[in-house]
């Protein structure tokens, strides 16, 4: 086989290439806050039901959860090539029930449905996997929060008009493993997304969530930066500074609230400030959610929080659009994107879903050669992050299943919210990332896409949504 | 005669105010890629450079009204076709014998025979260069009567919906080349004495960094515009040859190996990878136009294919990657793997427009800020 050939004549290379970038620093803090660091998103208190809360989390920001802390889901109306999926916004209707899918729609072009699903043996019901908020029979709406119909006649919460549900994937408080909104991207089946309170942020500002963080954007879409050298409270950006950079401007009426503040710039002229630092865009940016402005000595974007660091044997890798995270060796990360074709849309992209979704893409079916163009990330024993994101899990590499204690031929392997991570055997060089878009729909419905840190020339929306672009 | 190219240090402002009056002009309505170059001074050649942006590219495809002349026995089958052909039956079956069966020989192709027929483009005729050097019995004659035309991959995708003058993937690949930064395509000559004839240019490949200045029928694109050279994220897409220049056409050395941004879908950042490639342009001070043409290299292609332009797209065009992946294979006619002997690359033809463009180097950025 071409590609495994091409894999193998590359191993030697890619060895040596390997040897030459050990010596690369680990993961900087540019892209990450320290785990000492108590930068947290504030958010804007909203009526809740009874039992509901908001818990903070390291990806998602502030997240409502129910009274246990398991994170709160919603599955909102979206259409796919051949067909739409979801909950339709205030039908008062809730459409994921205890039916067993068995089928394939053929939602997704070019494939027709009606074929079997995998492993029907062990699938669940949607309301398995998702099992729904129910609410009391006399519960009454409350702010955004109403009611919806389950199919079997139990009545469940609903936020924004789209019933509410938890994930069979949380276990703790502060998980957030059945969706994301940081971690999105191209034509994915319909996926549920974790929902929260608005963030804290003055009308002219937005958030937007970043595989690394949440970052500060204008009302326009474009990136918030700082200064280092302005003082608290003070900018020092005049004169020819002001010609690269625009002060974010506060109206008259703008309060001092929370974190926000306003520093007036001349008389009359207000701009807006974050924990104490003033807020610029850059006149350079082409694009929305820039980074480029951070390219400038002494000028950072704007996070109201970040990730923390990933496991520091980790590299950060120039590629050909921006930044990658790397292996130890230099070698592009990637994670895997599954759903399935089921009218449920279930997700396939952890060692508990079926496998053969992956091995198609990677192997055609052999795990031999999965092992070859998408090996995992071998993990030290014992070896940890400072990001809970970032985990080692045991797995059987012939079956992709996690591993039994002891199980002999276990691989010990760094994942990502609880999905192995891999390199492509196809990529010679650090920063090289051959691998992004492998698999259907350009790796974004069964495939393999590249963890991007930065991206310089699609506005950073590599890894997010294909629709979702400025 | 050639220089080493000599930058220049006022390009940015020569550069702005062109763009100021190029958009002035497109706002007009008044420009177009045949209208003179807009800088002070009457020349696009500065200190022996002119560079130029690519805005049209299409992989060369001859063809004939209803494509009678090429493809007798029609077009080929795409993935939905030979999906119905192969479970279209009715018989109860699983998405793994079918669906990701299917998409597991799209992304691991190989040369084993398939059920379905491939219809190669027939006939003689075809765009392209003489890269070998030589006239064979499988060349092509072009158009205008150049024998010994290198073109094997023309065969493979002739008579392929998807890559004919009306397919989708030459529509995509259009857009998203205009639409993206990152599929910014840019040459610069230097050393240039005279663009009607110089016996020797340097001839630069690049990454640019900026829109095209498109005019107001959006489908027209105004010289004049600048183009910062990407050299931080784009290393890999620099290249360099010579050329010259003969009665205003450009013709260059070959180039060993060369990786071209070329891009068919949001979301996604491919490129194709070239052996021996050379340019054939009529280069003007407005733009340059005419054939790109080298050895592709199958499996960067299929990659590129698969990784920009799924299945589902590749299905618009009746384009079956597998089944092309082994035409490829078999028609390759060039480069050769030293152990096993097999052709690793096909002869190809990029048929081809730029527009002139003033090319920003960083150092020029520095030195402009300095001033």
């Amino acid at each position: 086989m071409r590609l495994r050939r091409m894999i193998r004549g590359l191993l030697g290379a890619t060895l040596l290439a390997g040897v030459a970038v050990v010596a690369q620093a680990a993961p900087q803090g540019e892209f990450w806050q320290s785990k000492d660091s108590t930068d947290k998103e504030a958010y804007l208190k909203v009526p809740m039901p009874p039992g509901v809360q908001v818990v903070d989390t390291e990806l998602e920001g502030p997240v409502f959860a129910t009274a246990e802390g398991k994170t709160l889901y919603t599955w909102p109306l979206s259409g796919l090539r051949s067909g739409q999926a979801g909950d339709r916004r205030n039908s008062g209707e809730a459409t994921c029930d205890d039916t067993v899918y068995t089928e394939t729609t053929g939602f997704m072009s070019p494939y027709p449905g009606g074929f079997t699903l995998p492993e029907l043996d062990k699938r669940k019901s949607c309301e398995q996997v998702w099992p729904p908020l129910l609410a009391p029979a006399d519960a009454k709406p409350v702010g955004k929060w109403t009611i919806a119909k389950r199919t079997n006649g139990q009545t469940q919460w609903a936020y924004d008009g789209y019933p509410v549900y938890t994930s069979d994937r949380d276990r703790e408080k502060g998980d957030v493993l059945g969706g994301s909104n940081a971690v999105v991207g191209g034509e994915r089946g319909v996926v549920r997304r974790p929902i929260g309170p608005p963030a804290d942020v003055p009308p002219e500002l937005a958030i937007q969530p970043m595989r690394t963080g949440h970052m500060l954007l204008d009302h326009k879409g474009y990136s918030v930066y700082s200064s280092d050298a302005d003082e608290p409270g003070k900018s020092n950006c005049v004169d020819k500074c002001l010609e690269d950079w625009i002060p974010v401007l506060a109206p008259q009426t703008a309060k001092v609230s929370g974190e926000w503040s306003v520093i007036e710039r001349t008389s009359g002229v207000k701009q807006w400030a974050y924990r104490g630092k003033a807020l610029y865009t850059h006149a350079q940016d082409q694009r929305g959610r820039s980074m480029e402005g951070s390219d400038v000595p002494g000028w950072r974007n704007v996070f109201t929080q970040r990730a923390l660091l990933p496991p520091a044997e980790f590299t950060v890798q120039d590629s050909h659009l921006g930044q990658v995270l790397a292996d130890a060796n230099g070698k592009t990360l990637y994670t895997y994107q599954c759903n399935d074709d089921a009218k449920d849309q279930q997700s396939c992209d952890s060692p508990d879903s079926p496998q053969v979704y992956r091995m198609a893409i990677c192997g055609n079916f052999d795990p031999k050669v999965c092992q070859e163009t998408f090996p995992y990330v071998p993990a030290k024993p014992g070896a940890t992050a400072d990001s809970p994101l970032w985990t080692v899990i045991s797995i059987d590499p012939n079956t992709g299943h996690l591993a039994e204690a002891g199980q002999p031929g276990a691989m010990q392997v760094w994942a990502y919210r609880e999905r192995p991570v891999y390199t492509h055997g196809g990529d010679k060089q650090p920063g090289d990332a051959e691998g992004d878009n492998f698999g259907e729909f350009n790796g974004a419905r069964n495939g393999f896409r590249a963890y991007w840190l930065r991206d310089d020339f699609h506005g950073n929306s590599l890894g997010r949504s294909a629709t979702d672009r400025r | 005669m050639n220089r080493e190219a000599t930058r220049q240090p006022g390009g940015a402002a020569i550069a702005r105010s062109a763009i100021g009056a190029a958009v002035a002009l497109a706002l007009l309505g008044a420009g177009s890629a045949g209208a003179a170059p807009l800088q002070e001074g009457g020349s696009a050649v500065r200190n022996g450079n002119i560079g130029y942006v690519l805005t049209h590219k299409v992989w060369s495809v001859y063809e004939t009204e209803g494509a009678k002349t090429e493809c007798p026995q029609g077009f080929n089958d795409g993935p939905r076709e030979q999906f119905k052909q192969m479970y279209g039956d009715g018989k109860k079956r699983s998405i793994v014998e079918t669906a990701l069966k299917r998409e597991g020989k799209q992304w691991h192709p190989s040369t084993t025979p398939e059920p379905f027929k491939f219809k190669e483009a027939q006939g003689n005729t075809s765009y392209g260069l003489n890269l070998d050097g030589k006239v064979g019995p499988n060349d092509f004659t072009s158009p205008d009567g150049e024998k010994g035309i290198d073109n094997q991959l023309y065969r493979v995708i002739g008579c392929i919906g998807n890559y004919r003058t009306m397919g989708t993937i030459n529509h995509f690949e259009q857009l998203f080349m205009r639409s993206y930064n990152d599929a910014r395509v840019v040459i610069e000559l230097s050393g240039v004495d005279d663009l009607v004839n110089d016996n020797d240019v340097t001839v630069h490949f690049y990454r640019g960094g900026d829109q095209l200045l498109q005019d107001a029928t959006g489908e027209g694109f105004i010289p004049g515009g600048t183009q910062n050279i990407d050299v931080r994220w784009g290393k890999q897409f620099i290249s360099q040859t010579k050329g010259k220049i003969v009665d205003g056409v450009l013709t260059t050395e070959p180039i060993d190996t060369i990786r071209i941004p070329w891009v068919s879908t949001f979301g996604t950042s491919a490129y194709h990878v070239f052996r021996g490639l050379r340019l054939n342009l009529k280069v003007s001070e407005t733009g340059a136009e005419g054939l790109i043409a080298g050895y592709a290299d199958i499996d960067a292609f299929i990659h590129q294919l698969n990784t920009s332009w799924s299945t589902h797209h590749q299905s618009y065009g009746q384009l079956s990657s597998p089944s092309e992946y082994r035409a490829m294979r078999r028609l390759a006619d060039g480069y050769p793997d030293p152990k096993t002997g097999e052709n690793t690359a096909i002869s190809s033809s990029v048929s081809v427009k730029f527009v002139q463009v003033f090319v920003q180097h960083p150092e020029d950025q520095v030195i402009t800020a300095k001033k």
